[in-house]
């Protein structure tokens, strides 16, 4: 909870992760580059004083993150993407079973995302409904350039990924978290294309695509679609980070999101560990955006678009009513202060 | 940051062809010069082969970028008078062997890399021509609007309407003062872009044009303009990100090549 002049803004991390990157799980060489890629990130944008070293971000641990998150970080709610790149790492960089271990711990605390990959086809569909019947999943995170047995990535308007989607639906899953963000080698760039997106949200009307890292560098290409179509929305983590770097562009950015997309539309996302929720949402809140951007763009930044930037747009996408789930909150073992 | 590229060339070479050529190779994602983004680690000269060394923002950029943009770096040095051969590296780049030995090979992207969406490498390269070509054009608008043009001025301007004096545009026509400093840079990396993209530059043709070679309305330049600047936006925020990257890249590189040489002393000790 972020409170200001005695106002209370309920603050959903939309975009988080508990990794594991230690070198005792890289499977190969890619295991090693993928997390020194997200710890160039990390050390690139983040303010000098808020870097880890590089051994910490491998393998952070549930008590940091708890910290991290909901103690010092103003977090109520996370959602925990995951990622399996199992062709990297042994057991997995972030797989749901890796996730629920600590969703079990603190279950009103976070929202579990799983997964689907259509290149299984049909021999994967059982192991999708066991996945949803097994596991709390409340929505699903796709990584559309995850190499696997040669193929570099996949589409999400692929008939394979059309049957999952339809059968998320039928299953009751309602929101479709993409990836689509900064090339990350050993990724193939392409993958990270965002208009696949759009097929997808036209011909699933009643799911919701939140595309996270809002397709940057594909910003421009984005906004079109999330224009075109109700039922995508920008997941910010990546572009938060520029607040503390680079104000100027993370301004323009918000100026063109909510000039495309409308406030109601964006969501907030730190991209833990890559990005700490502590020093985003200070710095978020501290900004505002400059008067000739107002001017030309005609939007503004105000403290109720920020409140629903923070968590009132993922919380209606979820279905949860913040006063209930504050009070629940307040009665569970990190809101008591234990 | 062009200052800051070590080069060695033979004594008495001037090496400001040799530069000049480099400052125009673009990094196609961000649609900048590789020497303003500081890419450039160093370039050398010796008997007509040129050596130009590479740093990307990191080791794992994207692998189809960083092969268009070492084959540029070859071509482009390739056409400087008494070059015969050029050698590129990317240093720590993680596909740094395979691109070298391709580039300076002369190979196509394919061959070193198949299976890598090699077929769409030309079609990647003009999909970001385009979105420069509207950047570029966005930054020029910004300038004419900002000293008083209105839309219908704007749409009324031909090539013709407008010429360079010192850093400044002066534009011909009623309603339109010269515009501010500097914007001269616009107008040309506009034009550069639209001669390269093959779009009528002739003096006649309207000054702003589609990307399909067709002027605006009035009642359409706004919705462009707003279009563009988008697209404008997009390309600043990932130049923005990837320098970022880069300077954590050089720290390291310095931070190992101060721990290598504090380990040769030792050695030697």
């Amino acid at each position: 909870m972020y409170s200001h002049d005695g106002q209370n803004l309920f603050v959903i991390d939309g975009h988080m992760h508990f990794w594991d990157a230690n070198p005792e799980n890289w499977r190969n060489k890619y295991g090693e580059s993928w997390i020194k890629c997200f710890h160039a990130f990390h050390s690139g944008l983040s303010p000098a004083e808020e870097v880890w070293p590089f051994d910490k971000f491998c393998r952070y641990g549930e008590d940091v993150l708890v910290n991290d998150l909901f103690r010092t970080g103003y977090v109520d709610m996370a959602i925990l993407n995951s990622t399996y790149l199992y062709e990297f790492y042994k057991n997995g960089f972030n797989s749901h079973a890796q996730n629920n271990v600590i969703k079990a711990k603190y279950p009103d605390r976070f929202l579990l995302c799983g997964s689907f990959d259509p290149r299984d086809e049909e021999a994967g569909v059982d192991a999708f409904r066991r996945m949803v019947a097994d596991y709390p999943i409340q929505g699903l995170k796709l990584y559309t350039a995850e190499w696997r047995n040669g193929s570099r990535g996949w589409r999400l308007n692929d008939p394979w990924a059309y049957k999952y989607l339809a059968l998320s639906q039928e299953l009751g899953i309602k929101n479709i978290h993409v990836h689509k963000g900064p090339t990350v080698y050993p990724l193939s760039s392409d993958a990270f294309d965002v208009r696949d997106v759009d097929y997808a949200a036209t011909d699933f009307p009643d799911l919701n695509f939140i595309v996270e890292h809002v397709g940057l560098p594909r910003l421009d290409d984005f906004c079109w679609i999330a224009t075109q179509e109700s039922n995508v929305y920008a997941g910010l983590s990546v572009a938060m980070a520029f607040v503390h770097l680079r104000p100027r562009y993370f301004g323009e950015i918000m100026a063109n999101l909510l000039f495309w997309l409308g406030p109601d539309k964006l969501c907030f996302g730190s991209d833990y560990a890559i990005w700490s929720p502590k020093w985003l949402i200070e710095k978020f809140m501290a900004f505002e955006l400059p008067e000739d951007m107002k001017e030309e763009y005609h939007v503004d930044l105000t403290f109720e678009i920020k409140r629903k930037i923070l968590g009132e747009n993922a919380a209606r996408l979820y279905g949860i009513d913040i006063g209930s789930q504050t009070a629940k909150l307040s009665r569970d073992g990190i809101g008591a202060g234990v | 940051m062009r200052d800051n590229v070590p080069c060695e060339f033979p004594a008495g070479y001037d090496g400001t062809a040799l530069l000049k050529r480099l400052e125009q190779v673009l990094d196609p994602e961000l649609d900048e010069s590789i020497l303003d983004l500081g890419f450039v680690r160093s370039l050398q000269l010796c008997s007509g082969h040129a050596s130009v060394a590479l740093r990307l923002p990191t080791s794992w950029c994207a692998v189809n970028f960083a092969y268009l943009m070492a084959e540029d770096v070859r071509h482009a040095l390739l056409r400087v008078e008494g070059v015969h051969q050029v050698t590129v590296s990317l240093g720590d780049h993680c596909a740094a062997e395979e691109i070298e030995a391709a580039v300076n090979d002369g190979r196509p992207f394919a061959e070193a890399f198949p299976g890598e969406g090699a077929g769409s490498l030309a079609a990647l390269r003009l999909t970001f021509l385009r979105k420069g070509f509207l950047g570029r054009q966005e930054r020029l608008l910004r300038d004419l609007r900002t000293v008083g043009c209105t839309a219908a001025a704007i749409c009324a301007l031909r090539i013709g309407d407008v010429s360079m004096q010192d850093d400044a545009i002066v534009v011909q026509q009623p309603g339109c003062s010269s515009v501010q400093r500097g914007s001269v840079v616009s107008l040309q990396r506009y034009l550069d872009r639209r001669a390269e993209l093959g779009l009528d530059c002739s003096l006649a043709a309207p000054l702003i044009i589609g990307l399909e070679g067709k002027p605006f309305s009035v009642d359409q330049l706004q919705a462009h303009y707003e279009a563009a600047r988008t697209v404008r936006v997009a390309l600043e925020a990932n130049g923005s990100f990837c320098r970022a990257l880069l300077r954590v890249h050089r720290l390291e590189a310095a931070d190992q090549s101060l721990h290598s040489n504090m380990g040769g002393r030792h050695v030697q000790s």
